[in-house]
């Protein structure tokens, strides 16, 4: 297997429970022994490192300080397994490889990137290098959704693209687009996730419709459940409730994506 | 004993703010009566003529059902009042009250409370705001319940969302507005989830794309310099990863 594989996770819109789906997925790679790596790219409205445990107080150096050339990439690494288990699902990452890459959740900040922007090499060059200081197997980037420019880097870059919608018009729409981008960009592997799916319908029957419509694999189906919009900003739900439908949904996903050689 | 009982007048919401020598004066006009279990405190039709307030045990608030069975539609406890409205108007009693167990109550007659109502105006004042009061949350509550209506008829939910689910108190009357609308919040609540289950399951039978649309979005998004120049970045960066691995694999 190659080492350094990055796995991008998009939505076209958001709201889709792309953030927590990423999370959970990446620590489930930590779980079965990989060392992982997560940055959040959602530069503009960053929300992911609260699943990690991080607010505004534990925050250190984050990717705007790699991106103004403040500090290295690896720096603003932040040790999930060593700092982050100070919840219950979380508290089972003890001692594993994960490192996250938070966003800068300062307002003054977020403006600055979004008024000046960045260097797309520099980003490009950041995700390299935490692959090869930390000796990644997988890196997977929380994108910002839709596609805008740094969305279009990562799915550029990206191993393997998990592209999360909901069952509705549109995001049927918009996920059909970001395939063609994907596919024009060359991204070899390249998978839907649905999530959200109301619990009493035909999933699998879903999830022919899904692959015959777009032509690309689905990974999974996850349920639509209030336990996981209550506890998800927390906590990584299906490390807290591993016996939960979305939990068991979750992990298939997650061994399908380790699969991929 | 005159000291215990208005201390005991004290614990109704009716009197609490009445004078000390008002409720000294009212004292003097009620009896406290002993029920037990079963016992019945006024029956539905009767003529109402006196008001009842529970010192202790439960009372049960009883009507008939369209099959003549018992409908219990409250329980009073402590510190409640029941049957005030026949202070002042008279009219035949609307349910039949009966004590849950051993019960405690004192009774105030009309022909006793008018006798005292003209030396001591304060208890009509009292009356006064205490059912202006009620009026005044019945209204509230009926208007912000015609206003849900008008928005759910109109198939518009996102006040649910907006207004803070309104606690469920159980007791007295005073309350029996504030419980409709709770109910009416959860009605609507139900509502709203039945509806959006339904519109799923009919999307489901519309997976459908727009290829005209689709195209004309991948053509914006393409057909710029930046998109260009990434592409073939990724190219050469795809490459000599490749080169790379298969570098290390030898």
């Amino acid at each position: 297997m190659s080492k350094g594989k990055i796995v991008s996770i998009h939505s076209f819109r958001g709201g889709t429970g792309k953030s927590n789906t990423a999370a959970n997925l990446a620590a489930h790679a930590a779980l079965a022994g990989k060392r992982v790596g997560v940055v959040d790219t959602d530069i503009q409205s960053p929300g992911i490192h609260a699943l990690f445990g991080l607010n505004e107080i534990k925050m250190g150096r984050t990717l705007n300080d790699f991106l103004h050339n403040k500090c290295g990439i690896a720096e603003a690494a932040f040790p999930v397994g060593e700092k982050g288990t100070d919840a219950e699902g979380r508290a089972k990452l003890a001692g594993k490889n994960l490192w996250f890459v938070p966003s800068s959740i300062k307002g003054q900040e977020i403006n600055l990137v979004i008024r000046e922007g960045y260097d797309f090499n520099k980003m490009n060059e950041g995700i390299q290098t935490l692959i090869r200081e930390l000796d990644l197997d997988y890196l997977f980037i929380d994108t910002h959704p839709g596609l805008n420019e740094e969305t279009l880097l990562a799915i550029a870059i990206s191993d393997i693209i998990i592209i999360i919608l909901r069952p509705d018009d549109q995001d049927i729409q918009g996920t059909a687009v970001t395939v063609d981008v994907a596919r024009s960009l060359d991204v070899p592997n390249l998978m839907l996730l649905v999530n959200k799916a109301l619990p009493n319908l035909d999933h699998e029957d879903m999830k022919s419709r899904f692959e015959a419509g777009f032509q690309v694999p689905v990974a999974g189906i996850l349920p639509l459940t209030f336990d996981v919009a209550e506890n998800a900003s927390r906590d990584l739900f299906s490390l807290r409730h591993p016996d939960h439908e979305w939990s068991r949904a979750l992990r298939a996903v997650a061994e399908t994506v380790l699969s991929i050689d | 004993m005159n000291e215990e009982a208005t201390r005991q007048l004290k614990k109704f919401p009716f009197f609490r703010d009445l004078p000390d020598e008002t409720l000294l004066a009212l004292s003097q006009k009620v009896s406290a009566r002993r029920i037990a279990r079963d016992d019945v405190l006024m029956r539905k039709g009767d003529e109402g003529d006196s008001l009842f307030m529970i010192l202790d045990g439960w009372v049960k608030i009883v009507t008939e059902d369209s099959a003549g069975d018992e409908l219990i539609i409250n329980q009073c406890g402590p510190g409640e009042t029941i049957g005030e409205m026949a202070l002042i108007d008279q009219s035949p009693r609307s349910a039949t009250a009966i004590a849950l167990d051993e019960a405690e109550v004192l009774e105030l007659r009309q022909d006793a409370f008018l006798e005292i109502l003209n030396e001591w105006p304060d208890l009509s004042m009292a009356l006064i705001r205490s059912i202006a009061s009620r009026l005044r949350f019945s209204t509230i509550y009926i208007q912000k319940a015609i206003e849900w209506s008008r928005r759910t008829a109109a198939g518009d939910y996102s006040f649910i969302e907006h207004t803070p689910p309104i606690m469920k108190r159980t007791g007295s009357d005073d309350d029996k507005a504030g419980q409709l609308l709770f109910a009416f919040f959860q009605m609507v609540h139900r509502v709203k989830e039945r509806e959006e289950g339904l519109k799923r399951q009919l999307d489901k039978l519309a997976f459908e794309i727009d290829h005209a649309r689709r195209k004309q979005a991948f053509e914006d998004i393409t057909s710029t310099e930046f998109y260009s120049k990434l592409k073939e970045q990724a190219k050469k960066l795809r490459a000599q990863r490749d080169q790379d691995d298969s570098r290390e694999a030898k």
